[in-house]
């Protein structure tokens, strides 16, 4: 009894102290005490606040410790596959540079897109990290791999590591998150096929205002498909979002940015604009997405007889517009206009493209689509295109963005 | 005269613009005293509402009338996290489609999950239809650490209530007695609403309902009613009309009265299966600020018992 009557008094006392963290005193005081203790320390107390933060989520483990220890280390792993069936009446050259595998004119082709294959975690209290490793017919490729920091001070935000350049909307998003199968033309020849990406250093800063307006600078070394060599490429890009309303988000983004060209004091510059305009009333899952980007690309300095890449000269410019509407969970259309220059086999002139998309979509982890697309080029050709893609995702993939 | 006045001093426009400049740059804390709490969820908003008072501004990221699952990932959002004092999540993964990019675009270091100013509500009350064997999406969508739509059970939304009061009075301290006043308060109001709600559903303990998803299994772990079947064959998969079919057979065997569906759920389904089965749709808030009723916590739990009540009885 008596010791019955010990453990409740023991447990009672246990539970009235628990919750009753110590507390330094007031606000202020503590402030200073941590900016004292900076001082001292000669260094910025946020990390080290993270990092004592970070430890207040660790439950007491039951006996013997955890046997998913190893696993609830693990990162989040995920597959993303995108296959399709191509047909296409214009030659690979007529097409190149292009966002997918070469296709042979006139034949239904199945293609293996893409396979990406995602590792996303906390690095430490400071940084997270990202890798997407895709896989395709070529081999594999390191998409991106980069850290982000969590803690800087003043909105601040770093990212290091080799990844996809903050230059326009669909440059910045990987092949899943395309609303339609392919990136439009003008995007193609003047970013190239793949877009612009590399290592390098981004840093970027959240400005403190009402809507969101945030001011990448950056600076890597990229590949771009258009460039023989690979080019050290500095860009700065702008993005602000309004909400114009409950059910409408507007999205306006300004990038530029010159890259270094092989020939003495050659360079080309990049400059590009983006809208994005988001219709979607709250309580429902409908949605129209209007969404458009313009790129302008000149080469500026001496021309490098040795490099054929840069036979184009002058200012070539181009750009698309789109609309994609969800009207349920399950199905969605689109339609895009894209006007940019054309391909390697020609010299100069204009492309126009119109491509119509049909997309299903079975459940959050699937989708089916079918593009058809017309192209008008130099010299009266007609080009006509399909694709119909299928796409899975499988794993802990990371949330996508806006 | 009035050209050298209208110089020398600052317009009325111009010092009201200044000030609202000056309100959008300066830190949070020198420009009020009170924490500004930010929660996912409207439920969440009330329940900190409840205990905080005029000691915090409290804004919820998602509305009531939405689907929790498909809130966009809108950078707008990630405006009012940066200098939010204490960031409220559900948690089990039910905001995993759009607050981590949120959070990260933020820049607010101590609202990372397990942060100073991060209180997960899932970490205070018990979780149900947590998977014990193995999980696949073949299950459909799933939660795999449980189900996190937990706070239609007054239980367990008291016991996230003294979790968020707990939080505010560590982030500050010189509130924790008025916290801890209005979590009484609230408490006292809850237990007497809880009695009301009790002697209402009492009459209807083990009568069987269909529901659209898997939402309301704390709502009838708490008030005795039993789930008959879903309008949804698996989480998030649309239902072909094999198991509407079905469901209508088990409407009719059980004596099923009432299709719960939440209002950000298209009621077609439940609606074919309510007309062959002989049984009616009740369109419940799907969170507080749902509808006009359910303005707060309160208010969104009269509603829900009201309209189960109001169904089993007809």
């Amino acid at each position: 009894m008596v010791s019955l009557v010990v453990s409740w008094l023991l447990a009672a006392a246990a539970g009235r102290a628990a919750p009753a963290a110590p507390e330094t005193g007031p606000a202020e005081e503590r402030r200073k005490l941590e900016e004292q203790i900076a001082k001292e320390l000669g260094a910025s107390p946020a990390p080290a606040a993270a990092a004592a933060a970070a430890g207040q989520g660790i439950a007491t483990a039951p006996t013997g410790g955890s046997p998913l220890a190893r696993v609830l280390l693990l990162p989040d792993i995920s597959a993303i596959g995108d296959f399709a069936l191509a047909y296409d009446t214009l030659q690979p050259g007529q097409r190149a540079p292009a966002s997918g595998p070469a296709l042979d004119a006139h034949r239904l082709t199945p293609q293996l897109q893409e396979a990406e294959l995602a590792l996303q975690a906390v690095v430490d209290p400071y940084a997270r990290a990202d890798v997407f490793l895709t896989l395709d017919d070529q081999g594999i490729e390191v998409e991106e791999a980069f850290i982000t920091t969590l803690s800087l001070p003043a909105g601040l935000q770093a990212k290091a590591g080799t990844f996809r350049s903050p230059f326009g909307r669909l440059n910045g998003l990987h092949r899943h998150v395309w609303d339609f199968v392919d990136t439009p033309a003008s995007f193609q020849r003047l970013l190239g096929g793949d877009g612009l990406k590399g290592p390098g250093l981004d840093l970027s800063w959240l400005a403190p205002l009402p809507w969101f307006l945030e001011l990448h600078l950056d600076y890597q070394s990229t590949t771009p498909g258009f460039s023989a060599t690979r080019s050290l490429t500095g860009l700065a890009r702008l993005l602000q979002y309004f909400d114009l309303s409950d059910a409408m988000t507007l999205g306006v983004g300004l990038s530029a940015g010159p890259l270094s060209q092989t020939g003495p004091d050659a360079w080309r510059d990049l400059a590009g604009a983006d809208v994005y305009l988001r219709i979607r009333p709250p309580a429902g899952r409908a949605y129209v997405a209007l969404q458009g980007e313009i790129y302008a690309r000149r080469y500026r300095g001496t021309v490098d007889p040795t490099d054929p890449s840069i036979a184009e000269e002058g200012t070539r410019a181009g750009g698309y517009g789109q609309v994609v509407w969800r009207w349920s969970p399950y199905f969605k259309a689109g339609a895009r206009y894209d006007q940019g220059p054309v391909g390697a086999v020609w010299p100069s002139g204009v492309q126009r493209d119109v491509a119509l998309l049909a997309g299903w979509l079975p459940s959050e982890f699937m989708r089916l689509r079918l593009q058809a697309s017309y192209s008008r080029l130099p010299g009266q050709v007609n080009g006509f295109g399909g694709l119909l893609s299928l796409e899975f995702s499988i794993g802990a993939h990371g949330a996508h963005p806006f | 005269m009035n050209d050298t006045h209208s110089r020398d001093v600052p317009s009325r426009a111009k010092r009201l613009a200044l000030a609202v400049l000056l309100a959008a740059v300066l830190p949070g804390s020198a420009r009020a005293a009170t924490l500004k709490v930010v929660t996912t969820t409207e439920g969440l908003a009330a329940l900190a509402r409840e205990v905080a008072g005029d000691r915090a501004s409290v804004e919820s990221l998602s509305r009531g009338i939405q689907d929790p699952h498909f809130v966009d990932a809108n950078p707008v959002l990630a405006v009012k996290l940066r200098q939010a004092d204490l960031l409220v999540d559900v948690g089990l993964d039910l905001e995993v489609g759009w607050l981590p990019p949120l959070v990260n675009q933020s820049r607010n270091a101590e609202i990372q999950p397990g942060g100073r100013r991060r209180l997960t509500a899932a970490g205070a009350i018990s979780v149900l239809e947590v998977p014990t064997g193995p999980v696949d999406r073949s299950q459909g969508d799933i939660h795999p650490a449980g189900n996190p739509h937990f706070l239609s059970d007054p239980r367990r939304a008291l016991q996230v209530a003294t979790a968020i009061a707990a939080k505010l009075s560590e982030l500050d301290p010189a509130g924790a007695a008025a916290y801890s006043a209005r979590l009484a308060d609230f408490r006292r109001r809850i237990a007497a609403d809880e009695k009301r709600w009790a002697a209402e559903l009492a009459p209807l303990k083990g009568r069987k309902v269909v529901t659209q998803h898997k939402t309301l299994s704390y709502f009838l772990d708490w008030s005795g009613l039993v789930a008959a079947g879903f309008v949804e064959p698996k989480p998030g998969v649309p239902a072909p009309p094999a198991h509407l079919a079905d469901l209508v057979g088990v409407v009719k065997a059980e004596g099923v009265k009432a299709i719960l569906v939440e209002n950000y759920y298209d009621p077609k389904s439940a609606s074919v299966v309510a007309q062959h089965g002989g049984a009616r749709v009740v369109t419940l808030p799907g969170d507080v600020g749902g509808t006009e009723a359910a303005r707060t916590y309160e208010g969104y739990m009269d509603q829900i018992v009201r309209l189960v009540v109001e169904a089993e009885r007809a």
